[in-house]
């Protein structure tokens, strides 16, 4: 069975459609809101972010957790850097991503017609991005068990491990059920976002991404620095929920 | 000055003095009168009190009053004979007003300011039953208080106007300007600003001692507005008050929480001349007599202070300004703020756990808005940055303990469940 592709161009030009496919959608987190009238604000009440809840894995299970520890610390590696992706906690960022609205495809258009795409359209399976996930693991491992022996992807050395990835990018590996290419494209995007994403989405833990590339974080005003040319700020990374030394020592 | 409450007055002669003079005397209702006494109810923001919130009719009471001893539900004042106070005659109405006692002889809570509404002339009280016989009539039966003992015994309002409540009108100090004598009848009188900006004693009476030194309210500090430097209003100019007043906001600050219904309900509407008045008179009240001793500045060296400087640089100078000097008409500034310098904190923690917005008026009908930060930052985390606003930039005030904050967060949380 070929991937299943779609064009969704049609009804995405449809606007009104588009309206109303959002107006059904029962999350409005990642909505857009009409406002008219006063700008809306009640005591005590915030336009939040979700705060990733520390705990055990909502979506993932132990194998695939396994499965995705081993591949993404492939793709952002442990190094002289410093921690990757795994250590960063991506993989549970992930699970929190996959268990929410984004692995619902909440606030996508998830309807038919069912037409191949073109790869400039993004995205364009028919599975939401936690179906895609469950089933892309499955054939992942599938794959590596035919070719080594019965291993699963994460007991592969990295060098097998590697190969597979490449594989996967290419487009050069058939996993049956779902489209290679389309899961690998959605998967280092994600992995990239769990690890430079603010850290109250469960990722860049002790905010490591920022500090590896230098990025000061989630700061509203840089207007005392506008006139320190040519010096190293050195700013502390801040997360929407803090930094370490908002806490009295 | 006028002693405004003297403890041990005679209520009880005046009284009988007045039960027995109670002549009839027919209200003026000619639209001049009517007009003033609509300037009047204005001046005493009756509609706040006497109106629910959200959509509830104007002047038809049953609004939930929330005090230290209970919750006391206002009382419909429409023309209604049944239900409001269609069925007073004049006299019975002066007697409330300048008494607090109702025609059936029982005493009124002083949640109603009949402490300061005694100021009021005849003929201005007169003048407002002539406005008030001419609102809508509204059939709405009054909801009977909630309140804890003793207080829920009305026959104990003897004992405390005896200790605390002198009847008597406004009487003009011939030393002072007449725009000063003006300012202190509204303010001492129709305005009852000492009802939320006095503190009060154990049992809910103004300590007279020190008026208008700043009370505790409803989770609000309603902040001093003597002439103190430090944390009253003596670094605003007469201007500054009275555009505050006008319009919720000045360069120093802007309107919210209760007084936002105050500028929006009462002040906004008055004169500018009435305004200039209140300004002349509150500048010239004096700081307290004994005022507690002003705490130590907090070190900035002190690990809740380099706390307090983190969370304020990465949360809130961008609007506040790193130097605290704010953007002001917009966005307050907290260096030499009266209000977050208040003795007692609790404004300055309420409004970071909750956020605050300005109110709207005629003159500056935008507000500006400061978001709730109760999601965002733990109780120790802001009992850091209060201090820290409370001590930088030059300003002194008392540490802020993360159990105060506690505290609050708890009654807001409360307060928000039952919609008060």
């Amino acid at each position: 069975m070929s991937a299943p592709n779609f064009n969704r161009r049609e009804m995405l030009t449809a606007g009104v459609l588009v309206g109303s496919a959002a107006a059904l959608d029962a999350t409005d987190r990642a909505q857009a809101r009409s406002i008219s009238g006063d700008v809306p604000w009640q005591e005590g009440q915030a336009n939040k972010p979700d705060i990733a809840k520390p705990g055990t894995y909502l979506f993932l299970t132990a194998a695939e957790a396994a499965c995705l520890d081993a591949a993404l610390s492939r793709l952002i590696p442990k190094d002289e850097l410093g921690p990757g992706a795994k250590e960063a906690g991506v993989t549970f960022f992930l699970d929190r991503q996959l268990a929410g609205p984004y692995g619902e495809a909440s606030h996508w258009y998830m309807q038919g017609p069912w037409k191949k795409g073109e790869p400039t359209q993004g995205y364009q399976s028919r599975m939401t991005p936690a179906e895609l996930y469950r089933a892309a693991i499955k054939a992942i491992d599938a794959h590596s068990g035919d070719k080594y022996s019965g291993k699963t992807f994460s007991q592969l050395t990295a060098a097998q491990q590697d190969e597979i990835l490449k594989g996967l990018e290419k487009g050069d590996i058939d996993l049956k059920t779902v489209d290679a290419k389309s899961f690998f494209t959605m998967f280092l995007q994600n992995t990239m976002e769990g690890f430079f994403s603010d850290p109250l989405y469960g990722g860049n833990r002790d905010m490591v991404g920022w500090k590896l590339i230098g990025f000061p974080g989630a700061r509203y005003d840089y207007r005392p620095y506008v006139k320190k040319h040519g010096q190293k700020l050195a700013l502390e990374p801040v997360g929407i929920t803090g930094r370490p030394a908002w806490k009295p020592a | 000055m006028m002693k405004i409450f003297s403890p041990f007055g005679a209520a009880g002669l005046a009284v009988a003095g007045l039960l027995a003079s109670g002549s009839a005397q027919a209200v003026d209702s000619s639209f001049s009168n009517i007009r003033h006494g609509k300037e009047l109810v204005d001046a005493g923001d009756c509609v706040s009190c006497h109106t629910q919130q959200d959509g509830g009719k104007k002047f038809a009471g049953g609004r939930a009053v929330e005090t230290p001893f209970g919750t006391i539900y206002s009382p419909n004042i429409t023309p209604d004979p049944e239900t409001g106070i269609g069925g007073w005659s004049d006299a019975q109405f002066y007697q409330a007003m300048h008494h607090g006692i109702r025609p059936d002889g029982k005493r009124l809570y002083p949640a109603f300011p009949y402490p300061y509404f005694t100021k009021l002339t005849r003929d201005d009280v007169s003048a407002i039953r002539a406005y008030l016989n001419t609102v809508p009539a509204v059939k709405s039966p009054p909801r009977a208080a909630n309140l804890t003992w003793p207080l829920n015994h009305r026959v104990f309002m003897r004992g405390w106007n005896m200790l605390f409540f002198t009847p008597g009108t406004f009487k003009p100090d011939p030393n002072k300007s007449a725009e000063w004598n003006r300012g202190a009848y509204l303010v001492e009188g129709a305005g009852h600003c000492g009802a939320c900006h006095t503190p009060k004693n154990f049992l809910g009476a103004d300590k007279t001692s020190q008026a208008l030194a700043g009370g505790a309210i409803q989770d609000w500090f309603a902040p001093k507005i003597s002439g103190d430097l430090h944390d009253g209003t003596g670094a605003w100019s007469v201007d500054d008050i009275v555009a505050y007043l006008k319009t919720g906001r000045n360069k120093f600050s802007g309107a919210t929480g209760l007084m936002a219904e105050v500028v929006a309900n009462s002040t906004s509407k008055l004169s500018d001349a009435d305004l200039h008045a209140i300004a002349t008179y509150v500048k010239t009240m004096k700081p307290e007599k004994n005022p507690p001793p002003a705490p130590p500045q907090a070190r900035m060296d002190d690990p809740k202070m380099k706390a307090g400087a983190a969370v304020f640089a990465d949360s809130c100078s961008a609007c506040h300004g790193g130097d605290g000097k704010g953007t002001p008409g917009l966005f307050p500034p907290l260096a030499g703020n009266a209000n977050v310098q208040q003795h007692d904190p609790a404004t300055v923690i309420r409004v970071i756990l909750d956020g605050a917005r300005t109110v709207a008026t005629d003159a500056k009908p935008t507000t500006s808005a400061m978001p709730a930060y109760n999601w965002k930052l733990k109780d120790d985390e802001i009992a850091a940055v209060a201090s820290y606003v409370r001590n930088a930039w030059g300003n002194h005030a008392p540490p802020v303990d993360p159990g105060q904050v506690k505290a609050m967060r708890e009654n807001l949380r409360e307060d928000h469940a039952s919609g008060s």
